[in-house]
C-alpha cells in the first residue's frame, strides 16, 4: 500500500488560466527517498502543497482527481490532521521559525497538538539531537546562520514524528557545503528512522546518491518516474534541462567515446571508483 | 543593526531575570505611581538610587547606562524648560529652590525611564508573551506579539537591504527639504510592505503545516511559576506603596534647600 497515491490529479490556482499540475498519477512507497525535480515553474511546489493539504484547504482553486496520503483522502481532512502524518519544510528557513528561541520553535507544532509538557521536552531534545542542533536550543532564530536555521526548521517538523517529510528546496538559500550537510541530515532521517522523504531539489550532484525514486516534472506533468539510474541516464532527462549529476554525464560522454562503464554512476564517488577500475585495466 | 542594540534583551540568568514578569510589571507600575505622587527632590533621588542594586544584580549595567544616555537629551530639555518657567513665574529671581525643583522634575522623568528600561532589559520577550498568555489573553494576540518581536531584526535588515538597493539605483535620501525627505522614503516603504505581506503568506503556510489551530486548548512548553523571589518582590512593592501613600498624606518632606540653610 503506497503512502502517497495520486490519480489524475489536476489543479488550477484561483485566477490562473491554465492548470499548474495536470493529470499527475504517482505512487510513493513507505520509506522511500524521493527526489522531485524539473525546471522552475513546472509544478513541483504545487504538487507538494497537495501532499499536506495546503491545496485545497489553504489555497483556493479547482482540484480534480484523487489524492490519498497515509490512507487519508486529502480533500476530506484538514491540514492539521494531515500535519500529524506529513511534515513540510519550506525553502526560506527564516519564514518558518516564529518563536524567540529554538526550543520554543520546535515546540510550536507540539503545543498546537496539545502534547503534554513532559513528552514535549523529550521530543524536542530528540528532534534537535537528530539534526545536530541541540546546543542551539536557547538561541534566538535571528542569531543563527542559514544552515542552522534550516536544521531547526527540520527539527521543528521532525518533532511531530511524521511518516512523510516534504522538503521544498530546503537548501536554495544555503552555500554548497552547508547544503551537503543538510542533505546528510535528511538522508539519515530516511535511513535510520524510516521517514519517507520527498525532496524537491535542483542540486542533483549532491542528492542523487540518496534517492530510491526520482520523479521529473515539466510543464505541470510528470514526464519521468522511476529508478534514479535509468532516469538520469535517459536522453529525455537531459533534454528537459534537468541538471543531471555530472558523474552520469561523464559516463555518457565516455560511452560516446567508446569507454564503457558497466553501471551508471550517479555520484562522484561512484564515478571515481569506476574510472579507477578502468585505468587499472589499461 | 546598531540602532537596535540598545533595546535588545540579552539572555542571561540572574535573580532579576528569573522573576515573574507579571510581578515585575506591577513593581514598575508602583514605581511609576510613587514617582508621580512626589515632586520632592529627596524622594526622587532615593527612588533613582534604589534602582542601582537591581541593575547590578541583573548585570545589565552597560545597557542601563546606554538607556540613561538615551534619556539624557529629553532630560536636559525637561530641566531647562522647568528652570526657565520657574524663573519666569518666580518673579525673575534665581533662588536655590528653583534649581532643586527643576532637578527633581528631571529626576522624575529619569526614574520613569529607568524602571521601564530595567523591566525590558531583564524580561525576555518570550516571558512577556507567556505572561500575556497566562493572563488569559487569547493566544492569537500573544502569538502576534511574540512574532512581531521576532521579526523586528529581520525587517530592519530587509529595510537596510532595500535602502542600499535603492541608493545604488540613484535614490538620494538626504536631499531636499523636510517634506521632500519624507517623500524620499516612499521607494523604500513600498517594497518593504510588499515583501512583508509576501513573508506573512509564507508564515501562514508554515503555521498551517504545523497544525495551527488543531485543538482549542493548546499546551505550552514553559510555565510561569510564582517563586520565593516573586513573593519577596510583591511584598516589597506593597510595603513601598503603603509607605509612600502614608508619607504623602501625613508627613511633609523637607526640601534640600531648607535642610542646608538650617
Amino acid at each position: 500500500m503506497p503512502i502517497i497515491e495520486t490519480k489524475d490529479l489536476t489543479y488550477t490556482y484561483q485566477g490562473a488560466t491554465k492548470p499548474s499540475i495536470r493529470e499527475v498519477s504517482i505512487k510513493i512507497e513507505k520509506g522511500e527517498f524521493v527526489i522531485l525535480t524539473g525546471p522552475s515553474g513546472c509544478g513541483k511546489t504545487t504538487l507538494c502543497r497537495c501532499f499536506n493539504g495546503l491545496i485545497p484547504h489553504f489555497y483556493t482553486g479547482t482540484l480534480n482527481g484523487t489524492i490519498n496520503v497515509a490512507n487519508l483522502d486529502v480533500t476530506k481532512h484538514q491540514i492539521h490532521e494531515l500535519a500529524r502524518h506529513v511534515g513540510f519544510v519550506f525553502q526560506n528557513p527564516e519564514n518558518q521559525l516564529f518563536a524567540l528561541s529554538v526550543e520554543k520553535d520546535v515546540a510550536f507544532a507540539l503545543e498546537n497538538l496539545g502534547t503534554p509538557r513532559a513528552e514535549m521536552q523529550e521530543r524536542i531534545e530528540w528532534a534537535l539531537k537528530a539534526v545536530g542542533a541541540y546546543e542551539l536550543r536557547e538561541r534566538a532564530p535571528h542569531e543563527l546562520s542559514g544552515g542552522q536555521q534550516q536544521r531547526v526548521a527540520i527539527a521543528s517538523v521532525l518533532a511531530m514524528q511524521p511518516n512523510v517529510m516534504i522538503l521544498d528546496e530546503p537548501t536554495s538559500f544555503l552555500d554548497p557545503l552547508t547544503a551537503k550537510k543538510i542533505f546528510e541530515v535528511i538522508a539519515e532521517l530516511n535511513e535510520q528512522l524510516g521517514i519517507t522523504v520527498i525532496l524537491v531539489e535542483h542540486r542533483l550532484d549532491l542528492t542523487a546518491q540518496y534517492a530510491d525514486h526520482v520523479i521529473i516534472m515539466d510543464e505541470g506533468k510528470v514526464v519521468l518516474d522511476g529508478n534514479p539510474r535509468d532516469i538520469f541516464n535517459s536522453e529525455e532527462a537531459r533534454l528537459i534541462g534537468v541538471g543531471i549529476p555530472k558523474a552520469t554525464r561523464l559516463f555518457q560522454i565516455l560511452k560516446e567515446d567508446g569507454i564503457n562503464i558497466k553501471s551508471v554512476p550517479i555520484s562522484s564517488a561512484e564515478a571515481a571508483k569506476a574510472l579507477r577500475r578502468i585505468l587499472k585495466h589499461d | 543593526m546598531s540602532m537596535f542594540s540598545g533595546f535588545q534583551f540579552r539572555k542571561i540568568s540572574t535573580p532579576i531575570h528569573n522573576l515573574d514578569p507579571r510581578i515585575k510589571f506591577i513593581f514598575v507600575i508602583v514605581i511609576f505611581a510613587v514617582a508621580i505622587m512626589f515632586n520632592e527632590f529627596l524622594v526622587l533621588v532615593v527612588l533613582f538610587f534604589a534602582h542601582i542594586p537591581i541593575v547590578l544584580v541583573a548585570k545589565v549595567q552597560r545597557e542601563w547606562i546606554r538607556s540613561m544616555r538615551g534619556a539624557a537629551f529629553l532630560a536636559t530639555i525637561i530641566f531647562v524648560t522647568n528652570l526657565v518657567f520657574s524663573y519666569i513665574y518666580g518673579g525673575y529671581q534665581l533662588a536655590p529652590w528653583i534649581l532643586e525643583n527643576a532637578i527633581a522634575l528631571t529626576l522624575r522623568f529619569v526614574v520613569l525611564v529607568e524602571s521601564f528600561s530595567i523591566f525590558f532589559l531583564t524580561t525576555s520577550p518570550d516571558h512577556l508573551g507567556l505572561a500575556l498568555e497566562q493572563s488569559h489573553i487569547p493566544y492569537e494576540f500573544c502569538f502576534a506579539f511574540t512574532t512581531a518581536v521576532r521579526f523586528v531584526p529581520v525587517l530592519a535588515e530587509e529595510a537596510q537591504t532595500i535602502m542600499d538597493a535603492q541608493k545604488a539605483r540613484g535614490l538620494e535620501l538626504e536631499k531636499g527639504n523636510f517634506l521632500k525627505r519624507i517623500r524620499n522614503y516612499i521607494p523604500i516603504l513600498i517594497p518593504l510592505i510588499v515583501s512583508a505581506i509576501r513573508r506573512s503568506l509564507e508564515l501562514a503556510e508554515a503555521m498551517e503545516s504545523k497544525a495551527w489551530g488543531a485543538i482549542k486548548k493548546r499546551t505550552n512548553l514553559y510555565e510561569l511559576k510564582v517563586r520565593k523571589g516573586d513573593y519577596i518582590l510583591i511584598t516589597l512593592t506593597i510595603v513601598m506603596l503603603i509607605i509612600a501613600v502614608y508619607v504623602r498624606l501625613y508627613l511633609s518632606i523637607p526640601s534640600l534647600t531648607s535642610l542646608i540653610s538650617h
